[in-house]
């Protein structure tokens, strides 16, 4: 195939175009607080848990093929488990993150063990019936003790009065207190006698505060993700998806790799619910869609669109939904559509991004199966390619003499 | 024991909504070998069109077999347009795009109802409930050994009967029955005997969808509303009785799901701290339950697998 441009992996040339994307997802990332102001912020909140949300589903389905619809059940794990912590028992919301990770663990384990007998569509079934009993269950009228029930988790109880009783009232919300400057409240965070957000009372200021928390909950999901995938258990866990019984042959412990997978799935799922838990302030099964099952569709839907199988398809298909979403949100009210396009989009009564992602998941599947990435990485030789560096290129002696017997080696697309 | 006989008739009349719904998911197991997941949203959007049509003032018999016609032709078009080409890729584009389908009716059913409950006066609507169709005033009920028995409980479970008697007179007294069997017994074969398996499988998807018509206007009326999540648990019901039954077994899902009605009503009747909420948990318990320990279900026929 011809291309336009050809780099060598590994070149300077590659690593200057590396350089150039990396700084320029990191100015996004500082430029978006600082400039934004509070409600845009919190849109970008949206895509960065939906993100992590994302590439942990990526994990068991994308890199396992273990078909799962229930992982808003364990987001709902974090966000109930940072909710009770904090408004129940009075814990640093801080604190919860690893609590929420090992308990997220411990039920992804246990749903692991059926996961191990039952396979393909059925598992969905299981999954998807997961999904929609787990909001059920928080509204359980028995474990209302716990976890409030159907009005859910506190908002807001002194400050707003609400006539719920909080049990410890030093702590009102399920986030940081940050609310009138009264006894034990919040007014700024102070990290080495350093105030990077200035007086959180401000509402800029505590989007810029929430978003970094979203933000380094997403780069650790990632990295998390990332290690998992390159490691041995990385190689064991594609080879379950591609034939499960050759990979038990080969070796892969099929039991204990789907546990730990699952594991590791579900706990960092549960990070992006404690994100949610704290930058809305309450935790409801109706107050937060990603607890149900549309969310969890809307995971697999924008894991799907992003590339299933690789690590930045996700994060692609998480901005471009919640993108397209902010864009198309008020397309039912008439004024913000141009003239021409009025009759054709404004006819729907709710928000159009679902209808356009659920149409273009199935479009999608026709002619990109592996979704965007996957499409980039069908075509870009078209244009750029990346020529891998030769095996064995640490060792100059050992290259050199080897240097024509394999030339191919896997291209792991780290190509930006 | 009066109560006992109750919550029985009740469970029974339940499940045979449920019945509906599996019926339509073994359908098209059988012929393709697929779980629909969009069958239920697929009943919904019929559903939302037997109350359009209420609106409009079609008597409801009329209007349900309206329904299932929209229903048949969702369907159909569905297994031409999407699942026929994308069944060649792999089965998990297949699951991918039944889940897009779900996601898209969904919300089609919300871009052209609104999120609300229907009927609903403040959007204008005429009717105060949900067309019936069999009669629901508060007394239209008889006594039977002591129990208060309604009719329209009655009413579902002869419609399901009779559904599911003309469905055993399609399979088993027709050349497209037979065709039917044919195909899902092995598909390569009724294709070289000169069995048309396309029309077949498209048919098969329609039967599907307009069954599941059936069940979605009966939900609708023993709820009085249609809304956008009235699917979502029924589709579960109706899985876990497909599960029971067997995925390959049209007798198995009309058992499964009247066993199904039955276990729900009767744990959450005598087991008061199940509750309304933990009802579907029931119906987790017994999916992952049969799944587990007898994957063919109880009348479905075991699959052996090849490596």
């Amino acid at each position: 195939m011809k291309s336009f441009v050809t780099i060598k992996e590994g070149s300077a040339t590659h690593w200057a175009i590396r350089l150039v994307v990396a700084a320029a997802i990191v100015w996004l990332a500082i430029r978006i607080p600082t400039v934004w102001e509070a409600g845009t912020i919190s849109t970008a909140i949206d895509a960065l848990t939906l993100m992590a949300a994302a590439m942990a589903l990526n994990l068991v389905l994308g890199y396992a093929g273990q078909i799962s619809i229930g992982h808003s059940a364990f987001l709902g794990i974090g966000a109930y488990t940072t909710g009770i912590m904090v408004s129940r028992w009075g814990f640093s919301p801080w604190l919860t993150f690893p609590v929420a990770f090992a308990v997220s663990f411990l039920l992804g384990v246990i749903v692991s063990f059926p996961a191990a007998r039952i396979k393909g569509v059925y598992l969905a079934l299981v999954t998807l019936a997961l999904g929609l009993v787990f909001p059920q269950m928080m509204t359980w009228k028995k474990l209302a003790w716990l976890t409030g029930g159907g009005s859910g988790l506190p908002v807001s109880c002194p400050a707003t009065g609400v006539s719920r009783t909080c049990p410890g009232t030093e702590v009102p919300t399920t986030g940081f207190n940050i609310g009138p400057a009264a006894k034990g409240q919040m007014e700024t965070f102070e990290i080495f006698g350093w105030k990077p957000f200035g007086n959180l009372q401000r509402p800029d200021n505590k989007a810029a505060f929430y978003y970094w928390i979203a933000a380094i909950v997403a780069v650790v999901v990632y990295l998390c993700c990332r290690g998992v995938v390159k490691s041995r258990i990385g190689r064991s866990l594609i080879a379950i998806r591609d034939n499960e019984t050759a990979a038990a042959v080969m070796g892969v412990n099929l039991v204990s790799t789907k546990a730990f997978i699952f594991g590791i799935s579900a706990g960092l799922c549960a990070l992006p619910g404690c994100v949610k838990a704290i930058t809305t302030g309450g935790v409801s099964p109706e107050g937060l869609v990603s607890i149900t099952v549309l969310g969890a569709i809307t995971f697999l839907i924008v894991m799907v669109i992003g590339g299933a199988g690789s690590l930045w398809g996700p994060v692609i298909g998480a901005v471009l939904y919640v993108f397209i979403n902010d864009k198309t949100g008020t397309w039912d009210k008439d004024e913000k559509i141009p003239g021409l396009f009025r009759p054709l989009l404004s006819w729907a009564e709710v928000a159009p991004a679902d209808g356009i992602f659920a149409l273009l998941l199935i479009l999608l599947m026709f002619v990109a199966p592996r979704g965007l990435v996957g499409m980039w990485k069908q075509y870009s030789p078209l244009i750029v390619r990346v020529v891998p560096r030769p095996a064995g290129a640490g060792g100059a002696a050992i290259a050199l003499a080897t240097a024509s017997a394999d030339t191919t080696t896997t291209n792991e697309g780290d190509t930006q | 024991m009066d109560l006992f006989l109750q919550r029985v008739i009740d469970g029974i009349s339940q499940g045979s909504v449920y019945a509906l719904i599996a019926l339509g998911l073994v359908i098209i197991y059988r012929g393709t070998g697929h779980l629909n997941f969009a069958q239920g949203e697929m009943a919904l959007f019929s559903t939302y069109c037997v109350y359009q049509f209420g609106e409009w003032g079609i008597p409801i018999w009329i209007a349900l077999f309206l329904g299932m016609g929209v229903g048949f032709a969702i369907g159909a078009l569905a297994e031409v347009t999407l699942v026929r080409p994308i069944s060649k890729k792999s089965p998990f584009a297949v699951f991918v795009v039944t889940l897009g389908l779900f996601r898209l009716l969904n919300w089609l059913d919300g871009a052209i109802w609104g999120n609300q409950q229907l009927p609903n006066s403040g959007v204008g609507s005429k009717q105060k409930t949900f067309p019936d169709l069999f009669p629901a005033e508060p007394d239209d009920q008889f006594k039977f050994l002591g129990a208060n028995i309604r009719w329209e409980r009655v009413g579902v479970l002869v419609l399901v009967l009779v559904i599911g008697l003309l469905l055993y007179l399609l399979f088993n007294h027709t050349k497209f029955g037979l065709a039917m069997r044919a195909v899902a017994s092995n598909s390569e074969s009724a294709k070289l005997t000169g069995i048309r398996t396309h029309v077949v499988l498209m048919v098969s998807w329609g039967l599907a969808a307009a069954i599941g018509a059936v069940g979605g206007v009966v939900m609708g009326g023993l709820n009085n509303t249609v809304n956008l999540g009235l699917m979502f648990g029924i589709f579960i019901y109706g899985s876990a009785a497909a599960t029971l039954g067997g995925f390959d077994s049209p007798g198995g899902a009309v058992v499964g799901g009247m066993a199904i009605g039955l276990i729900e009503n009767l744990t959450s009747g005598y087991f008061s701290f199940i509750g309304q909420e933990m009802k579907l948990g029931v119906a987790l318990l017994v999916i992952v339950g049969v799944l587990l320990f007898k994957p063919s279900g109880l009348f479905g026929t075991a699959k052996v697998e090849r490596v």
